[in-house]
């Protein structure tokens, strides 16, 4: 489906983007968290894209598709609070690395590019109606 | 006039139907033959578009489908891909009706 493909590309790239929009949330949720499944505070999630071919005969045009998600290797945030249940022998609970502010930031931002990417579907639908005028 | 415009789509889909592929047609057959088989795939393209666009609308009422905007390209996928057709019924149409108004 030749003249669909800009929608399919577009398509991925609002798929890979309401995905990097949910991780953040996901941090976003878990700011407080001081136990996983893997014990331990919870890890700081990013999301990493990496190109993917569209269809068959892409030449060049590439999709976008979520490659992996990687957990932020940086150490928790110990703070003092010896009543936490969680603390350790001298008191310090660790919490997860994660800034509030940059979550938000890249919240916006995976909006932003969700929004883009959703124009870019317009567009490509308004160039498909316009060729199909040239029969009218 | 109106008569044969609404009839011919029904016969066209008929001879569609029981005709065979661009590839397997046999040599020394009627020319447009090839128009007609590939105007059958296209309809049948359209048709698949339209099936998948339904599938995926129940998928998502149901609440366990795929992305809304997956849905919502499926869907306009399908409208795009039918109004193409109709274009393309649309000046057969009007070449056939040309055709028959023909006077001599």
């Amino acid at each position: 489906m030749g003249i669909f493909q800009g929608l399919e590309i577009s398509s991925s790239a609002l798929t890979a983007e309401r995905y990097r929009a949910e991780v953040a949330a996901a941090n976003l949720a878990n700011v407080e968290t001081t136990r996983t499944a893997s014990g331990g505070p919870y890890r700081r999630q990013q999301v990493v894209f990496r190109a993917a071919l569209a269809g068959a005969d892409a030449a060049g045009a590439s999709a976008v598709e979520v490659g992996e998600v990687v957990a932020d290797p940086s150490p928790p945030v110990r703070r003092y609070e010896p009543s936490h249940p969680d603390a350790d022998k001298e008191g310090y609970v660790a919490y997860p690395a994660i800034n509030p502010v940059a979550e938000m930031a890249d919240l916006m931002g995976a909006m932003r590019a969700y929004q883009l990417n959703a124009s870019a579907v317009q567009a490509g639908k308004q160039m498909i109606v316009q060729a199909l005028e040239l029969l009218r | 006039m109106n008569t044969i415009s609404t009839n011919l789509p029904a016969a066209a889909a008929d001879s569609l139907l029981n005709r065979p592929l661009p590839g397997q047609s046999a040599a020394g057959e009627q020319s447009g033959e090839g128009f007609a088989a590939a105007l059958g795939s296209a309809v049948s393209r359209v048709d698949q578009l339209q099936a998948s666009a339904d599938q995926q609308v129940a998928q998502m009422l149901e609440g366990r489908g795929a992305d809304l905007h997956q849905t919502l390209i499926a869907v306009e996928k399908a409208d795009l891909s039918f109004q193409l057709m109709m274009q393309v019924r649309n000046k057969i149409v009007s070449a056939y009706e040309e055709i028959a108004r023909m006077q001599f």
